[in-house]
């Protein structure tokens, strides 16, 4: 038997937008049917402010749940689709409210009219009475009492030119804007907390974010990168169609381990990194480099030295985090998901390469000077030849 | 691939797998069940217990509890005898799954007493035994074989002085690493008390072991529920594994010699080569961090534990992956921290050398080409990281 039901999704930022809202309002649309592909849709909507999905009871949830991981959807609600009959509202909201009664006994109600149709005769608070007295009628000798301000259960009327959406439940999205909508960029990921929330900011700012993992082995081993890839899946489902390039580093570390000066070797690894990370960038459109620092949290993110490494590329380089302390950072990343893979202990960085005392104020003729050293080029050009690029939709065998 | 961590784990064995194959298939019931087919399931337990005991030489008073490996067993026997005031010890090198184990007394009062003092090279030095006697000890904890060293304890002359020495100290022993390595015969139980076998070390199947014990010992159950296996270990039986831990005990113990002639051979070899890399390669300084002796009642041939600073274990066990040639840590990191074990710190190795380590286990299956390989690609891979660890002092 088949129960038909309406998914309402709002989003409120989009609507805040002026000519461009139908290019957002599209770009939704097209990432919530991309979202929404496998799961039986019997149709989806536009009107104004909203959008509708109309859908069945045996699928509501799934469909729910892949939702809530769709930038740019400010809340979500389950309903059902009925004409503008008071008593048809009505008696759906009877059918919710009798087994909450049965188990409770007693139970504080309300209802909430949203009139998005501004022709319909009556006002929101008259429809609040009309919809609301019927259902006393009823229920009120089995211990329904109304109560606006401290209302249990909210019986919430949508009402539109064709009918009206009652539902009693909001589901909070991811909010932001849609994926796709701002373009691409690239992030730098560690395995470590902060690199992923970082992609998790610009990702719900509407940008499809790509990822670049600088792999150090034989000198450690897959662990690493087999955590960064888990990461990097988590993050991909918020947009799909994301890769993973992975450039074999262990060599570039090398060189500047043995050839430089031990204080720079951090900061000459970063201005490798993002050189790197800005020719796969270029080559592939990506908008700006995305990474996970935060002011002064260790020593290669003080001012200087996040200058210093900046300063080798010419794209923007995004840093979501710059202002944020480390607990903040840890609770947006349980948020997310991606915290508890990050915690899992891998050595992330071999002590082999980490200088006792690090530069905290890197000067750039002296890290020039460094760079002479070492043929960064050349090593540069051969890590871009045996990069590998994997596409995090493919699902493994 | 050449597998050289078999104190790690083993893989198994195929008869092994068909017996555990073929069991799984055709003792599904619950060998607690009172019809015939449960009854069936029954008897072949009863059975493989019988052949564990008669492969282990186990005295008539002796009782096997089969558990799910060393750590349980090691669990069981310690808390089960000496929760919470009896007074232990150990050398303090043992296996996590002792060590935490006593250390999980202090919370009630009752710390154990550690004899580090008394160790020489991971053994634990008779002259301890005063010692056990003053502290009033009741439960000495040793691993049979260390894990990271090879070391033996326990051994007959140790059992006596110590019966003689502290006649109520009791001896725990936990045997994973020394089934198969070791000869037991029946006298070797005399004042052994406990004693833990783990089936995946010894080409068995994982998530099975056993904890054979003095039946005449109370041991207070640590999981209640059913009653099975004497009450002291509730939980339906696992049939199929073990009937596939009773094969492997069998063939371990039946073939005991000659695995120990031909592991006692990869030992001599990999020793004599590894000091003729010392000649050959430059700047490479192996210390032998197990004991070299031949004697088997010193030193397990399956495992060698060498360093060679300043290159780092870990970074060259990668590098050995490569080539697909699977070594241990010679310090093992547990999976939860960063932080190296203690055992070689513990018998007075620098962190340096104890970081620079590797340890070498050998299965019966192993041969003397591929210690070759083995060598070869180790020089190689030292010869090629040395540049990069050597330079320790900074380039101003």
């Amino acid at each position: 038997m088949t129960e038909p039901r309406i998914i309402l999704v709002r989003y409120d930022e989009i609507g805040l937008k002026g000519k461009n809202r139908r290019y957002f309002e599209n770009c939704l649309r097209d990432n919530i049917r991309k979202k929404l592909s496998g799961v039986k849709i019997d149709g989806l909507r536009m009107p104004r402010g909203r959008i509708m999905i109309e859908t069945d009871q045996s699928v509501v949830g799934e469909c729910v749940e892949r939702l809530r991981l769709v930038p740019g959807i400010a809340s979500l609600s389950v309903g059902v689709f009925v004409s503008h009959d008071f008593d048809a509202i009505a008696e759906v909201g009877i059918g919710w409210i009798v087994p909450r009664l049965r188990d409770a006994g007693t139970l504080k109600f309300c209802v909430r009219t949203h009139r998005a149709f501004k022709l319909f005769p009556q006002t929101s608070p008259e429809i609040n009475f009309e919809v609301g007295s019927r259902i006393m009628r009823r229920l009120s000798t089995e211990g329904l009492v109304v109560n606006i301000k401290k209302a249990e259960f909210v019986l919430e009327v949508e009402v539109r030119q064709e009918g009206a959406v009652v539902f009693n439940n909001r589901i909070p999205g991811l909010r932001g804007l849609p994926v796709g909508s701002s373009g691409e960029v690239l992030t730098l990921l560690s395995g470590g907390i902060d690199s992923p929330a970082a992609a998790h900011r610009l990702i719900c700012r509407g940008c499809r974010s790509h990822f670049i993992f600088f792999d150090n082995r034989p000198f450690l081993g897959r662990g690493g990168f087999d955590k960064v890839l888990r990461i990097a899946k988590v993050l991909n489902k918020l947009q799909t169609m994301g890769r993973l390039y992975v450039v074999p580093f262990s060599d570039m570390q090398v060189a500047i381990r043995d050839r430089c000066r031990a204080s720079h070797r951090i900061v000459l690894y970063r201005r490798m990194m993002y050189r790197i990370a800005h020719v796969v960038a270029r080559k592939n459109n990506y908008l700006g480099l995305v990474t996970g620092e935060s002011l002064g949290q260790v020593a290669s993110q003080t001012l200087e030295n996040l200058a210093a490494v900046s300063c080798v590329v010419s794209i923007s380089v995004f840093r979501p985090l710059i202002g944020t302390d480390k607990l903040e950072i840890i609770n947006q990343a349980k948020k997310i998901g991606t915290y508890e893979i990050s915690i899992e202990p891998q050595p992330d960085c071999c002590s082999v390469f980490m200088p006792p005392n690090p530069v905290t104020r890197g000067k750039i003729p002296e890290l020039e000077f460094d760079e002479e050293k070492f043929p960064w080029q050349t090593l540069m050009e051969d890590a871009l030849q045996k990069m590998e690029v994997i596409k995090l939709d493919v699902q493994e065998a | 691939m050449i597998y050289l961590d078999n104190a790690a784990t083993t893989p198994m064995d195929p008869q092994v797998i068909e017996v555990v194959k073929e069991s799984m298939e055709r003792d599904f019931a619950n060998s607690g069940a009172v019809y015939k087919i449960g009854l069936d399931a029954k008897r072949r337990v009863e059975k493989a217990s019988d052949e564990i005991a008669e492969a282990l030489r186990l005295p008539s008073y002796y009782r096997i509890i089969f558990t799910s490996g060393g750590s349980e067993s090691n669990n069981l026997f310690i808390k089960g005898t000496c929760f919470p005031d009896k007074k232990t010890a150990c050398l303090g090198l043992e296996h996590p799954s002792v060590t935490s184990t006593l250390d999980y007394f202090k919370e009630f009062g009752n710390p154990p007493l550690i004899l580090r003092n008394f160790q020489e090279a991971g053994r634990l030095n008779p002259t301890a035994v005063p010692a056990l006697q003053e502290n009033r000890i009741r439960l000495l904890c040793l691993s049979h074989v260390n894990n990271e060293l090879g070391s033996v304890n326990g051994s007959q002359q140790f059992q006596a002085i110590l019966k003689e020495g502290s006649s109520q100290t009791r001896l725990f022993l936990d045997g994973v690493q020394a089934v198969g390595k070791l000869k037991l015969d029946r006298s070797f139980w005399e004042t052994v008390s406990g004693y833990s076998i783990s089936g995946h070390k010894i080409n068995g199947p994982k998530g099975i072991g056993l904890l054979a014990y003095d039946s005449r010992l109370p041991l207070a159950p640590q999981i209640h529920g059913g009653k099975q296996q004497f009450g002291v270990r509730s939980g339906t039986l696992p049939v199929p594994l073990i009937l596939g831990l009773a094969e492997s005990v069998k063939r371990a113990a039946i073939n005991t010699e000659e695995t120990q002639a031909h592991l006692k051979k990869l030992f001599r070899h990999l020793i004599t080569g590894l000091h003729d890399l010392s000649d050959r390669v430059p700047h490479l300084q192996v210390r032998i961090n197990s004991s070299s002796s031949q004697d088997i009642n010193l030193q397990s041939p399956a495992i060698v534990n060498f360093s060679f600073p300043p290159v780092e274990g870990e970074v060259l066990l990668h590098h050995l992956e490569e080539k697909e040639i699977y070594v241990g840590l010679g310090s093992a990191c547990s999976s939860h921290s960063k932080e190296s074990s203690k055992i070689l710190t513990g018998i007075g190795l620098t962190e340096e050398e104890a970081r620079c380590s590797l340890r070498i286990s050998f299965s019966r299956q192993n041969s003397l080409k591929e210690i070759d390989t083995f060598l070869e690609e180790f020089a190689r891979a030292y010869q090629s990281l040395y540049p990069t660890f050597s330079k320790q002092t900074e380039i101003k």
